[in-house]
């Protein structure tokens, strides 16, 4: 069985983070998608929390989530620059190679995709000589960008290199953006797939998108759009996407199991997708290059 | 027909390179000084003698000396910190920083700035100049300095050593040629990204190499005069082999006749490499690694 490819989030745990990378190793994984607030909220600081992660075993997926980044100007836009290259720092530390940015829900923010779009390009010329890439997502609630389509009509204009898309499948079943746009996009610039489910078939107001993301998600397979997420990731698969899959599972329910409980849940998930979706045979001889970022894609 | 076809434009005046405002964002006009850091600031000095450079001046405030040979500047930074920071705290010397040459040092800062590079803070004593800086490659960082030409920076932060020659000749013709970086796996499209965006670099195609050493991507700097501009080499690992560090890893340096500045060099006691893979010919050669990292590359160029 290799479930390697598929990560938890430190999001879906309760607990201090030295018990939710525990959990997570215990499941069986081998990755984890670190969130800021796990790392400075530990009691003994930073340098504590990131010796944790690195001395877990796990490898980090990425570190979430720089939020309002892109389309401010003035002193705004400054401050966003500021803490911007904080969350790099971070990121650096931990020895992540992807930063995730939501799309701006700031009524503060221009709507002109272009300068938008040239924001993300300084972003990510910030993330570059660290060596971290920026994946930027479409949150169905965002203002001006909430939709996968628009996130990379966003990354074209913007074209660097290091600059690319996340796909959560959550947002794009919320906004109910047709599948068929997956085709469109270019494997070796989805830097990042963040997969849940959820309960409801139906989120039309915006509210309701934010509310159900934030405290009603579920694993793959637990909701009721397994079957379009089966198509999700067998779309991507066929198109090329050979990165991580991380499960962003935000639930309020979760967060007061005990963690090997929610742990073994997210494993069944794993198994589910990586044998009877995706039927994913033991790491391939041409997978196992000495690579330092795992799952690029060969040019 | 019109009289264009018969008289192409390239008929009246050979073409051009672009040296507008847009190719050139920052008045780049070459390499003013490189500057390495280590602790133990003899051992490198010894190296950097027997490649021609001389000792000419020491720094007002801090552990730093000046070699020089003809229009190369090279800094040797032992300020401990530095010297610590620049190498990760191994004891090999390390090219910490490029200082270079720019229309104007605040515009240029700021334009950088504006794109996405990461301001360095420095620590300009009293009555010294406040070198902008930026984050480089692996730790290494970029200076922008504007007052090369009626005046010269190291008037103000060093103290010329007595009795020393402060313009020693170039052995052989040396002038800088350019500087080899080391990148992480699949990391070529980035740093070539960056060198475009920040400085108006531009990629040398596959066919066109210089030096016995053609490996990697290949750029070029603009320059207020051509004769100033210089190359970057970005050079990622073999495929198998584990070793994701950046860095800059050595400086090319061009000369006018390669086989002669050999022989005037092995006569100051540097050795080359004579291997058959990399070995001394009329195109350019290679130093043997000093100190477990220093090593010049010499490349044929007339220009100097």
């Amino acid at each position: 069985m290799n479930i390697s490819g598929f990560g938890m989030d430190t999001i879906s745990l309760a607990g201090p983070l030295e018990a939710k990378l525990r959990a997570i190793k215990g499941a069986g994984f081998s990755q984890v998608m670190l969130k800021a607030n796990d790392l400075v909220g530990h009691p003994d600081g930073l340098d504590a929390a990131v010796r944790a992660v690195r001395e877990s075993g796990l490898r980090g997926t990425g570190f979430q989530v720089l939020r309002d980044f892109e389309g401010l100007s003035g002193h705004l836009h400054e401050y966003k620059v500021d803490i911007a290259k904080s969350m790099l720092q971070m990121c650096e530390a931990l020895g992540c190679k992807v930063l995730l940015a939501c799309s701006s829900t700031s009524a503060h923010a221009t709507q002109d995709l272009d300068k938008i779009a040239a924001d993300l390009r300084k972003l990510a010329m910030l993330a570059l000589p660290l060596g971290i890439r920026i994946a930027y997502e479409g949150l169905s609630w965002g203002r001006t960008v909430n939709e996968f389509t628009t996130a990379w009509d966003v990354v074209c204009r913007a074209d660097c290199p290091n600059l690319g898309i996340a796909i959560d499948s959550y947002h794009i079943f919320a906004a109910k953006t047709p599948l068929d746009e997956i085709d469109y996009l270019d494997p070796s610039k989805i830097f990042l797939v963040q997969l849940a489910d959820f309960m409801w078939q139906e989120t039309k107001t915006f509210e309701e998108r934010m509310t159900t993301a934030r405290t009603f998600r579920v694993f793959p397979g637990e909701g009721v759009h397994s079957e379009a997420l089966e198509e999700l990731v067998l779309k991507l698969d066929r198109l090329g996407y050979a990165g991580d899959y991380s499960f962003e599972v935000f639930n309020d329910d979760y967060v007061n199991l005990p963690l090997p409980v929610v742990a073994e849940r997210a494993r069944k998930s794993a198994v589910w997708l990586a044998e009877e979706v995706l039927r994913r045979s033991t790491p391939l001889p041409n997978q196992m290059r000495l690579r330092s970022r795992p799952g690029a894609v060969s040019p | 027909m019109s009289d264009l076809l018969v008289n192409p434009p390239s008929d009246r005046e050979p073409l051009q390179a672009s040296f507008s405002d847009a190719a050139n964002p920052l008045g780049l006009d070459g390499i003013e000084f490189i500057e390495y850091a280590t602790p133990k600031p003899q051992a490198l000095g010894q190296v950097l003698e027997m490649m021609g450079f001389k000792p000419v001046a020491r720094h007002r405030s801090r552990e730093v000396l000046l070699y020089r040979q003809g229009d190369l500047n090279i800094v040797v930074n032992a300020h401990p910190l530095d010297a610590k920071a620049a190498s990760h705290g191994r004891e090999t010397p390390s090219i910490s920083a490029i200082a270079l040459r720019v229309r104007d040092a605040r515009a240029a800062y700021q334009y950088v700035r504006e794109c996405g590079a990461w301001e360095v803070p420095t620590h300009a004593e009293v009555m010294e100049l406040n070198i902008p800086a930026i984050h480089g490659a692996g730790g290494s960082r970029i200076y922008f300095v504007d007052r090369y030409k009626e005046f010269s920076i190291y008037d103000v932060d060093f103290i010329p050593i007595p009795t020393v020659d402060q313009k020693p000749a170039a052995t052989a013709g040396l002038h800088f040629f350019g500087v080899v970086q080391y990148i992480g796996p699949e990391r070529s499209y980035d740093w070539m990204e960056f060198y475009r965006e920040l400085f108006g670099f531009e990629l040398i195609p596959d066919e066109q190499r210089f030096g016995i050493m053609p490996k990697g991507t290949l750029l070029c700097s603009p320059a207020l005069d051509p004769a100033n501009s210089f190359m970057l080499q970005l050079i990622e690992p073999e495929l198998n082999v584990v070793d994701a560090d950046e860095k800059l890893q050595r400086i090319g340096l061009g000369v006018p006749d390669v086989l002669a500045a050999v022989r005037e060099l092995r006569q100051l006691g540097i050795e080359f490499v004579e291997t058959a893979a990399a070995h001394t010919e009329s195109r350019g050669a290679i130093t043997k690694t000093y100190l477990g990292s220093v090593v010049f590359e010499l490349v044929k160029s007339d220009k100097g």
